[in-house]
């Protein structure tokens, strides 16, 4: 293959960079290692890459061509130095959250998690004897003051699913950098079109792989990125000082391959990573249309008289619109609540949407709705609803690619009496 | 000069930093390759600056793939 010039933006790199030559008949198109384990001649080659010292694959729940090839373009666009994929977003946010935590120890939380983490945390986590602690997602005080000896990450959304609160996040990597702990990010609502929350000076990141990175909701896939701006031999993580002795700054990928993801096995399926790696090459130009489509719908929304509130990152009325307009550089992603009289109106709102598909997910090409308290947040306590910010008069909106007066047509109509 | 590589006698040129040799051997996922000098784990900051000697023992660890770079299996595993 040719060599690529030098200094490439990201837009640029996504598309050419990261592609290994398939072998045979020069495929423009990458080649999916669709197979459960790798063959050597020898047994002495096997026993090389099973000792790490030669380069190779050995069995795709440890890695395979296909899914390292979306593990190195997603660590490039979000300036990381590695990244694991798995099979899912909650697969890695559990795989991110075992890595650094054990039982005794404890993760300080934004209290408005998308519902399926919080979940994670307060029963699956709890369980294994590691202890959340929640509070309020933008309040940089009351992380601090929940940090104690045993913390062992910081974990936040870049958009908060689906309060839409947007912390901090530099604020909020001070403050895990004067504790020594990890600030872990979920950038699934984000993206790095949006914010690297590298360069705000993170720890690690992770993905839901399945929304907009994919982009087309055709494959689930998650993935946790080491930023690579973090000491992973410092005092809060003895468990990783062995990893740190033989790879040093690559201590924590190293951990996650092969202790949490060789026994826990959510690995990522080669043909996901290849739909995953396709969608990445349109991330940046699908973000702009998501975002432009987004705040359109916003606008229109904000203005109709039978939507009473109307919650976008990007409206200066958002408790956090500074914070975005300054983290996001102007952008505010395609996620977006609005608040009906009751539930009947919502559910009548969703039902007359002839555009807009009512489905348990974001970041499609497609627009998107839910009534997440009836869905996503059933199983939750009205008191844990509140704390993520969900009502029973609340619809969440994923604005897709259309083009936009089409859509503004078929949510006018809904609205309509 | 000569120095040995993953436990085999190579050919090298003269005062190549680490990084340069990782080039030069056209080692694979160099970004992800741990580098163990005559025994020591290099810190990935020293190699650009560390040199190359004659008779160096150099190991080139690979995880990312599924090798064992990691501690346990690669302890029990005979050197060449």
């Amino acid at each position: 293959m040719k060599s690529l010039p030098d200094n490439l933006h990201w837009e640029t790199a996504v598309l050419h960079g990261g592609r290994e030559a398939a072998p045979g008949a020069g495929a423009a198109g990458a080649a999916i290692a669709q197979t459960a384990a790798f063959a050597y001649d020898t047994a002495a080659e096997l026993e090389a890459v099973f000792a790490g010292r030669a380069a190779g694959f050995v069995y795709t729940r440890l890695g395979n061509p296909t899914v390292a090839q979306f593990e190195r373009r997603l660590a490039a666009l979000e300036g990381g130095r590695g990244a694991v994929a798995c099979a899912s977003g909650m697969a890695a946010i559990s795989a991110a959250v075992l890595a650094l935590a054990g039982a005794g120890d404890e993760v300080v939380a934004g209290r408005s998690l998308f519902g399926g983490t919080y979940a994670l945390f307060n029963h699956t986590l709890r369980r294994c004897g590691i202890t959340p602690r929640f509070v309020e997602a933008t309040d940089v005080a009351a992380y601090r003051a929940a940090l104690t000896d045993r913390t062992k990450a910081i974990f936040v959304e870049t958009i908060g699913n689906p309060r839409l609160d947007v912390p901090d996040l530099a604020a909020l990597a001070r403050l895990a950098r004067e504790h020594g702990v990890a600030l872990v990010v979920d950038n699934t609502a984000a993206t790095p079109a949006l914010v690297r929350p590298q360069a705000l000076g993170a720890a690690l990141v992770v993905h839901s792989a399945s929304k907009f990175l994919n982009g087309h909701g055709t494959a689930l896939g998650g993935a946790i990125v080491d930023c690579g701006t973090f000491d992973w031999s410092g005092p809060r993580y003895p468990h990783l000082r062995p990893y740190f002795e033989r790879a040093r700054q690559l201590a924590l990928l190293a951990y996650l391959r092969h202790q949490i993801g060789r026994d826990l096995g959510g690995c990522l399926a080669p043909f996901n990573a290849f739909l995953l790696s396709l969608g990445l090459e349109t991330l940046a130009v699908r973000m702009e249309r998501h975002c432009a489509n987004a705040a359109q719908v916003a606008d229109f929304l904000a203005a109709h008289p039978r939507v009473q509130e109307l919650r976008y990152p990007g409206r200066a009325a958002h408790p956090d619109h500074a914070v975005a307009q300054r983290q996001f550089a102007g952008r505010y992603g395609a996620l977006l609540t609005l608040r009906l009289a009751d539930q009947a109106a919502c559910f009548r709102f969703i039902d007359r949407l002839r555009l807009a598909q009512n489905l348990a997910h974001i970041g499609d090409t497609r627009t998107l709705v839910i009534h997440p308290a009836s869905t996503i947040c059933r199983d939750l306590t009205p008191d844990e609803r509140r704390s993520v910010g969900v009502s029973d008069e609340l619809v969440r909106l994923s604005v897709g690619l259309e083009h936009a007066p089409d859509l503004l047509r078929d949510l006018a109509q809904a609205l309509a009496a | 000069m000569q120095v040995t590589i993953n436990g085999a006698s190579a050919a090298v040129s003269n005062g190549l930093t680490v990084a340069a040799l990782l080039v030069e051997q056209k080692v694979k996922w160099a970004d992800m390759v741990t580098v163990e000098l005559n025994g020591v784990i290099l810190d990935r900051a020293a190699f650009g600056s560390t040199v190359v000697q004659p008779q160096d023992r150099i190991e080139f660890l690979y995880f990312m793939g599924g090798g064992a770079a990691g501690p346990g299996p690669r302890a029990e595993v005979r050197r060449p």
